[in-house]
Formats: structure tokens, C-alpha cells, sequence
């Protein structure tokens, strides 16, 4: 059995190159030899609506129809108006 | 200090049985050693979870093809060797491991299907040492080999060393230490005996030793 120790001092360390640039080239001549990526990409389609909470109001019939129609005319949803509207509320009442 | 990366695309060519036995046989020989556990099978996570991970030896599971950079870098700047096993396949955490390696192994077994395999990994070195306009060393090591070799081995040997390829000497051979270090983990001094204990020591010594002279710049390609 041999002897073997490591003088750690003799071992070198070489250039290590992680810019982006040389990472991306490296990605590209691995592609083209079938190394590509075998990890799931991000998730897609919408992200979740952070608006979670919910009112459950009963108003009158035009009330309903123009909270919809100025919704749709601004192309956000019927809660973004109810929110715009508390926070008027707030503002003048000093909530 | 060196980077130590294990690569092969094909699967069940020795990497984790390569990295097990370089990473214990420096901690061994009194270096301070991480082992990177880059295959999703997990061999070396499973093996550090078998016995006591020999002393100097840490361990870091779980990389990813985005992580496995910045990881590298970070441990190879502290006083440590590093050594990357790889997943079987061919992807994009194998390549980008490759293009941080001071030593490249490619383990192969003396087969003509391990050996067109494993040449994927030798094109892939080629190609990405052109693009980093630096040299890439690298080298095979045939693993689970026998004492009398077929002439499909010498075959193969021959041809890769006209192609002026490195040649690990000695090969790690078909020892039921080797493979038992997966059962008890730990490393071949804590193991109970299995088959020849002295010659598996010595085989592995060996090949340390000679990766060792290749990270220490004493032995070229």
C-alpha cells in the first residue's frame, strides 16, 4: 500500500469563466451537440390574482350595469372600480 | 484550489464510484474535499447518508444547471478541492459544470457502447474549449475492469491513446469494496472487509494519486 499525501499548496486553480457572455456561448456549442436543458421552465400562463378578498353587495340594477360597463370600458375588472370607490370614501370620511 | 468535474453522458459508467472513491481518497491523503451531488438519482447524497462522512469531506446536494456556477465558484476559493459528479445525460448542467473544471474525467467501462458515448463527452470538452478560447483538461479513466482484458478493451484503449487522448493509469477495476462504499458509505479505511481490502486501497490510491499529479500539473495529456 502506498503512502499518499497531498500537499495542497502545489495545486493550482485555473481562470474560471462565469461572465454571461461566455456562459451563453458555452450554452450554444452544447445545444448544438444535444446538451441541452433538461429542467422545467418557468410556469406559464396568468399569474394569480393577489386579489383574494371578495364583497358580496346586492345594489340596484343600473348600479350593477354601469359598475360593468365602466369596467369593461376601462378593461379592469368590477373590483378595481369598487376599490377606486372605498378609497374615495375613505378619503372624503376620513376613515 | 482545483475543480474536479465527473462527466459522462452515459449512465452506469462509474461516476459516483469514481467520485466516491477521488473525494475520500483526498480527504484521506489530508485535503479538505466538497463533493457536489449533481445527478437527480442522488448516488453521493445516498452515499454520505450510509455511514459517517469521513473527516474534511462536506457534501452539497441538489444543484441545478442555474446554481451550478456560482456554486462552484464559491467553493473553490476556500482552501478546498472540488469535486462535481455529474448526471448520466447529456444537458445543460453537464456542459456548464464542464466549462468550470480545472480536470475533466470521463469514466468509461471497456465497452464499444460505453466508449461512443463517452466520446460525446470528449466533443463537448473540444467545443467548449474553443468557445472559452482556454484548454479544458481532461482525461478517461476505465472503470470495473478485470485483471486479464478483453481485446475489445485493449481495442478501445489503444484507439483513444492514438487519438492523443489521456489515459488514466491505474484503471479502477471491479472490486466489491468499490461497490460496497454505496452500502456502508463512509470510505474504504471505515469499511468492514470486503473481497481484497489492501488491493482496492491500493488501486484507489493509485488513481488519486494520478489525478492528483494531473491537477498538479505533473502529468499532461
Amino acid at each position: 500500500m502506498t503512502d499518499f499525501k497531498i500537499n495542497v499548496g502545489a495545486l493550482r486553480s485555473r481562470r474560471k469563466d462565469v461572465e454571461p457572455e461566455r456562459i451563453k456561448a458555452v450554452d450554444r456549442v452544447s445545444e448544438d451537440l444535444g446538451f441541452t436543458s433538461r429542467e422545467a421552465s418557468a410556469k406559464r400562463g396568468r399569474k394569480p390574482s393577489p386579489r383574494t378578498g371578495q364583497v358580496h353587495a346586492k345594489v340596484f340594477p343600473n348600479v350593477a350595469a354601469e359598475i360593468a360597463d365602466e369596467a369593461r370600458r376601462r378593461g379592469v375588472q368590477q373590483g378595481v372600480i369598487i376599490e377606486e370607490a372605498w378609497a374615495l370614501y375613505k378619503e372624503k370620511s376620513g376613515v | 484550489m482545483p475543480t474536479v468535474v465527473i462527466a459522462s453522458p452515459k449512465g452506469g459508467a462509474g461516476k459516483s464510484t469514481t467520485a466516491v472513491i477521488l473525494g475520500t481518497e483526498f480527504a484521506h491523503a489530508g485535503a479538505n474535499v466538497t463533493m457536489m451531488d449533481c445527478d437527480p438519482n442522488g448516488s453521493l447524497t445516498l452515499w454520505s447518508e450510509r455511514g459517517t462522512l469521513p473527516e474534511r469531506i462536506e457534501v452539497v446536494s441538489g444543484l441545478r444547471e442555474g446554481e451550478i456556477i456560482r456554486a462552484i465558484k464559491a467553493h473553490d476559493q476556500d482552501g478546498r478541492i472540488v469535486v462535481v459528479d455529474l448526471e448520466g445525460v447529456a444537458s445543460r448542467l453537464v456542459s456548464r459544470a464542464i466549462s468550470q473544471a480545472d480536470l475533466v474525467i470521463i469514466p468509461m467501462r471497456a465497452t464499444t457502447l460505453d466508449a461512443t458515448i463517452g466520446v460525446r463527452a470528449l466533443q463537448l470538452i473540444e467545443e467548449e474549449a474553443e468557445a472559452l478560447e482556454r484548454d479544458i483538461p481532461h482525461a478517461v479513466v476505465f472503470t470495473m475492469t478485470r485483471a486479464i482484458q478483453s481485446k475489445q478493451h485493449k481495442g478501445i484503449v489503444g484507439s483513444l491513446k492514438e487519438q492523443g487522448v489521456d489515459v488514466i493509469e491505474p484503471e479502477l477495476m471491479e472490486r466489491a469494496a468499490f461497490s460496497a462504499l454505496f452500502e456502508f458509505g463512509g470510505d474504504l479505511y471505515s469499511m468492514p472487509g470486503q473481497g481484497n481490502a489492501d488491493k482496492a486501497i491500493e488501486n484507489a490510491q493509485g488513481f488519486a494519486k494520478a489525478v492528483f499529479a494531473r491537477l498538479a500539473g505533473e502529468q499532461g495529456a
